[in-house]
């Protein structure tokens, strides 16, 4: 049976009345979001109720930059700054502004002024000379655009009554920034997996140089502050391996075994010994490690200090160290900042790089295979908050190096200011480089242009993205499987998990520490967010996981392994992927609730460990002993809009991807906040009705709030002709009655500041002068706005405004081809409330009742055009008396199998007779017990036909039909492509003025190109006056004299009239002297044209005219 | 439609106040052409105009 769905309609009026101050009515809509608040608060909160975010820890990373003053002899005195605090505080009114109650900005303020929702950002500057005192200074930043409903938003925590007194939607969800009142969504990214390593072969590794081979190892680390740093090992044809990182954009190889010997203090032993890890019956491994520890004899160096000193030698001028560094300590420093910097403890580093040094021998020797870095296995996601820190770290770095390298210069060019002992000096250098510090504009303008996406290009439905990406939900076309959607259950971890209690959990578990272990034992790796915690036995590791599993869910041990822990076990294979136990906890995973059938309770399965888990999908699908997982509904897989199909599992699955597209295309209900919204165009349904057949996720996603389609009676039949090719006939009463009804709102913004030449005063005013016709002042008040409810015509005026310098008034038009209602006026004051009017935004409405040629569509991917509104007395009717509101024909079903649009209307048509929502959730019926059966029944209850047939009558003749029609009640949507706005058509018009012939686009009136393709298809047939008349009369017809003597068109002109008093002229051939020879003849104009530029390049045309 | 009356006036006293809506708090304030626009009862920047008093015909077809 499937569950009983509700209308809810008592329920939701009540709580549309009296929304509640302290719960959502659709929670799901805020955890939809919920990662991109939560990565945003990460910035300044990271982790619940911590006081430091991505911003304190990006500083830190940052750290000090030194200059010194070259004084005296050796670098003189040192000038140490660094940012101490940098904080992002709420948007606020300015100091300036006097006059409001209310400091706070809201939301609906940015989007009603068209203004972006920005907080201060501030730094903490701290400096030092030499040894001396700490000078702070609090410097801005600049206003940083804030993240709706985020903890830098005034409208945080907000419930629906709060919501609505803010003029937002009750359910707002945020998540969105404000970027000149237009809504801007950081979109999620699909990045490396960080801190596993991944062994890939690309035959571009080759390029790097001789001895370069395709095979590699590498790693995406990500620091604290979530940037990350890529390290590769690559495999030389000699044996030997190379360390490829890039820093400031510059590609580095250093030898592995120098930074193996930088890193720690240790033995060619060691080395040896953990890179053989006992096996030493692996000659492959035997030769190469050898070799290369023999290699690097070439460079002498022996000890740690003396790699470290060579490598800072090296790196000084790269790294952009304080000069006073030696060069071991800058050697120290690029070890930190660059090599596995998601380490601290070089100890780790160098186990690490060890094991991708192994790796990678294993890679070449065909041990393990490639890892698909295409793979959601291999993949994370990069959250809008965690890119935003970045950026804004990147900025900070820039700025402090900008001042650092000002001073330099300073001190180079010997400039006589320069004083570090006086602090006016490094205050005024800062005043200096202050161009580079708006990170709040550079923020701006990263929101409105997008610069900065990145794609893959690989676009397979890989069996890995199961349960995390939506298969049905992407795009068709060019941008299939790039754009993805998550499954509705796919959850990104944003909180940083504490598993500091894991190593010795694993310890009891028999994992060993990671001491190289014992001779010819087979060992695997054990891996916390990257670093090596120990090793165990290949058998031994399968049972580690498995408690490790069990503890998790059950939550013993008091929960030191948090839920969002991921455990990829990779057990050994032969030639498959590289084994071990790799557990994640880190923010940016994707992850997604099953049933861990142990116990019952929910687990968490992320992408890398779900390859290799047993997760039964239905019950009878479960295999006892080796299910551990079942999934907790079989539409988890599906996207929130995906999920939104009836029956989709009744449909053959492209209409299902067809209808997401569709179902976004939907003319519906835009917001329920419509008069506070300022959008550019929105398409809204007026009579838009909740659907009588509904999945469940349409009341969990609050559906019912925004309608966006109406519930018709549908016919299949082929009825009157019109109905052929996807077309589809409207009930012309229903149309009457406001089927499909809607409404465009279009943005008019007036700006009289763009008039306005920078330092002149004010000039241009809103107002309606004296000198105003009448014409105007039907339209327009005294204050030169728009009558609120007027109707524009094109070339009417929308506004006017007195120019000061001349006393004149002009208006501004009205462009639209359709009549547009003004429905509302906005004055936009300015940000301190102490200007005068510049700025106006009017909202205008344009009616879109439904007309032949408007698109629309059922929910199976099923559209078509209106192509009748046929009269209601002519419709076929059924014995009840019921006329269908829309008819399809037959034909829009065998090829494309929309089995779901049945079931649908089946389902409609016995709720409707019933009273009743009908539950439509994909995956509920099956074999036994099935739709038709079901859905049947429940007519046959209400004395209709079984399987939803009925005898029907033609409206016209009255005489029942030899079968009997498909009736039921059906879903549709109107599309919001309409004929209004794409109809192009014109017989004479614009030109354009080189070729005479006419102009393209829709918008001049332009025509519709008549090419090649076309005009061989009319000579085909023969029809050569329609011929004539397309591409000569209604295009650049002319008339033009030629000479019959000498043939030419460009010769013959006009001469002076024969009289003074005649108007008759003379033409008259230059090149024969005579006008005896001269015709006059239609030519197209542009072959005038080509006789012209052929004549500027020397070559004569040559007609031979005859009578 | 009253609208002479409307033409003459408009000349006489370009400086005629209009009223507009305050879009946060509802009030109705009272702005003469080139007075910052800014509400009088609790400073916001926003205002609506207010629906017109004149008669608007629509094509009841």
């Amino acid at each position: 049976m499937p569950p009983i769905a509700k209308f809810n309609t008592l329920n939701r009026e009540r709580t549309f009345k009296n929304p509640s101050d302290s719960s959502f009515q659709t929670p799901a809509l805020q955890e939809m979001v919920a990662p991109h608040i939560e990565a945003f608060n990460a910035l300044t909160e990271f982790g619940a109720g911590s006081k430091t975010g991505f911003l304190d820890l990006a500083i830190q990373d940052i750290g000090p930059k030194s200059v010194f003053d070259m004084k005296g002899d050796g670098l003189g005195n040192k000038l140490t700054f660094w940012v101490d605090e940098i904080t992002l505080n709420k948007p606020m009114l300015s100091e300036k502004e006097r006059n409001s109650t209310t400091r706070q900005v809201y939301p609906t303020e940015a989007r009603e002024r068209l203004n972006t929702y920005r907080g201060k950002m501030q730094a903490k500057l701290a400096w030092r000379v030499n040894d001396g005192p700490v000078v702070v200074e609090t410097r801005d930043l600049g206003q940083v655009p804030v993240m709706i409903r985020s903890n830098r938003c005034n409208l945080q925590g907000a419930y629906p009554k709060e919501l609505i007194r803010h003029h937002e939607e009750s359910e707002e969800f945020g998540g969105y920034f404000l970027v000149n009142g237009i809504e801007k969504l950081i979109r999620l990214l699909i990045v490396p997996r960080r801190n596993h390593v991944v062994a890939l072969i690309r035959p571009s590794f080759t390029n790097r140089g001789p001895t370069y081979s395709s095979y590699g190892t590498t790693i995406r680390c990500t620091r604290p502050d979530q940037t990350s740093q890529t390290n590769t090992v690559h495999y030389l044809t000699d044996g030997g391996s190379m360390l490829r990182f890039a820093w400031r954009k510059q590609e580095y190889l250093v030898p592995t075994m120098m930074v193996l010997k930088a890193l720690i203090d240790t033995s060619d032993k060691e080395i040896f010994d953990s890179i053989m890890l006992g096996d030493l019956d692996n000659t492959f491994l035997t030769d190469r490690v050898e070799l290369m520890l023999r290699s690097f004899k070439t460079y002498a160096l022996n000890t740690r200090e003396q790699c470290l000193a060579y490598l800072g030698n090296k790196f000084r001028v790269v790294m952009n160290f304080p000069e006073d560094y030696t060069d071991v300590e800058v050697g120290e420093g690029l070890l930190r900042k660059i090599v596995l910097v998601h380490l601290k403890d070089n100890r780790d580093k160098f186990n690490l790089l060890i094991f991708m040094i192994r790796k990678v021998y294993a890679l070449v020797a065909g041990e393990c295979s490639p890892d698909n870095p295409d793979s959601p296995q291999h993949q994370e996601v990069l959250l809008g908050g965690h890119l935003y820190g970045s950026i804004i770290k990147e900025k900070v770095e820039d700025w402090l190096n900008g001042v650092r390298a000002q001073i330099s210069q300073d001190v180079r060019r010997k400039v006589t200011s320069v004083d570090f002992l006086n602090s006016t000096y490094f205050t005024k250098t800062l005043q200096k480089t202050s161009g580079l510090q708006d990170i709040g504009q550079k923020m701006s303008y990263f929101l409105a242009t997008g610069n900065l996406l990145k794609t893959t290009t690989v676009r397979k439905l890989l069996p890995e993205a199961w349960g995390f990406l939506c298969p049905v939900h992407t795009p068709d076309g060019s941008p299939c499987g790039l754009l993805n959607h998550l499954s509705h259950t796919c959850k990104i971890i944003t909180e940083p998990a504490d598993v500091s209690r894991i190593p010795a959990i694993l310890a009891s578990l028999g994992v060993s520490q990671t001491l190289v272990p014992a001779r010819g034992q087979k060992t695997i790796v054990v891996q916390l967010d990257g670093r090596i915690v120990g090793y165990c036995s290949s058998n031994e590791a399968k049972k580690v996981a498995d408690a490790l599993r069990h503890y998790k869910v059950s939550g013993s041990h008091q929960g030191a392994i948090p839920l969002d822990v991921e455990l990829g076990y990779v057990p050994v294979s032969h030639g498959g992927q590289y084994p071990g136990l790799y557990i994640f906890s880190t923010p940016a995973r994707m992850m997604r609730p099953v049933r861990y059938l142990a116990n019952g309770k929910t687990d968490m399965v992320g992408s890398f460990e779900q390859v290799y888990m047993e997760i039964a999908c239905m019950d009878d699908e479960v295999r006892p002993g080796e299910s551990t997982h079942q999934e907790l509904a079989p539409t988890s897989m599906l996207s929130i809009v995906a999920n939104l199909t009836p029956f989709s599992d009744f449909n053959q699955s492209p209409r299902n991807m067809y209808q997401c597209q569709m179902g976004k295309q939907a003319m519906g209900t835009p917001a329920t906040s419509i008069k506070y919204r300022t959008d550019n165009k929105m398409y809204r349904l007026q009579t838009g009705q909740t659907p009588i057949v509904r999945p469940a996720l349409h009341d969990t996603y609050g559906m019912d709030g925004f309608p966006n389609g109406m519930n018709a009676v549908v016919a299949v039949i082929s009825y009157t002709g019109y109905d052929m090719e996807d077309a589809m006939i409207l009930n012309k009463s229903s149309h009457e009655r406001g089927f499909g009804y809607g409404t465009i709102y279009k943005s008019e913004i007036v700006n009289l500041d763009d008039f306005r030449v920078r330092g002149e005063p004010v000039l241009h005013h809103f107002g309606l002068g004296a000198d105003a016709p009448r014409s105007w002042r039907e339209k327009l008040d005294k204050d030169g706005l728009p009558c609120i409810g007027v109707i524009l015509k094109e070339g009417d005026p929308i506004c006017a405004y007195i120019d000061d310098t001349t006393g004149k008034t002009s208006i501004k038009k009205y462009k639209g081809m359709e009549d547009g209602i003004v429905d509302e006026v906005r004055l936009l004051g300015s940000d301190y409330g102490d200007t005068e009017l510049q700025k106006i935004h009017i909202k205008l409405r344009v009616t879109r009742s439904p007309i032949i040629g408007d698109k629309f569509s059922s929910r199976h991917g099923q559209k078509g055009v209106c192509s009748q509104k046929w009269p209601a007395i002519d419709m076929p009717f059924s014995e009840s008396g019921i006329q269908p509101d829309v008819i399809i024909n037959p034909h829009a079903f065998p090829s494309r199998m929309t089995i779901g649009m049945f079931v649908e209307s089946l389902a409609g048509k016995s709720g409707a007779l019933h009273g009743i929502a009908q539950d439509a959730t994909p995956f509920t019926f099956n074999e036994t017990f099935t739709a038709a059966d079901y859905f049947g029944e429940q007519l046959k209850s209400a004395g209709y036909n079984y399987h939803g047939n009925e005898p029907m009558y033609s409206g016209i003749t009255g005489e029942e039909f030899k079968v009997d029609i498909y009736l039921g009640v059906v879903y549709y949507q109107r599309l919001r492509h309409m004929v209004a706005d794409k109809y192009q058509v014109r017989t004479t018009g614009p030109v354009h003025n080189l070729t005479m012939q006419p102009v393209k686009g829709r918008k001049r009136a332009g025509g519709i190109r008549f090419g090649e393709m076309e005009r061989d298809s009319l000579l085909a047939h023969g029809v050569s006056y329609l011929l004539q008349d397309r591409l000569m009369n209604c295009s650049d017809y002319s008339l033009c004299n030629v000479c019959s003597k000498c043939g030419s068109i460009t010769s013959p002109i006009s001469t002076q009239g024969t009289s003074a008093l005649s108007n008759v002229r003379e033409v008259e051939c230059r090149a024969c002297q005579t006008s005896a020879g001269v015709d006059q003849i239609a030519l197209p104009y542009v072959f005038r044209y080509l006789a012209t530029e052929l004549m500027a390049m020397g070559i004569k045309v040559t007609l031979k005219t005859q009578p | 439609m009253n609208y002479n009356a409307a033409q003459s006036s408009a000349p006489k006293a370009p400086a005629a106040a209009m009223a507009y809506i305050c879009a946060e708090c509802g009030s109705e304030n009272e702005i003469k052409p080139k007075e910052p626009i800014r509400c009088k009862e609790c400073g916001y920047r926003i205002m609506y105009k207010k629906r017109t008093k004149r008669m608007v015909q629509f094509e009841a077809r």
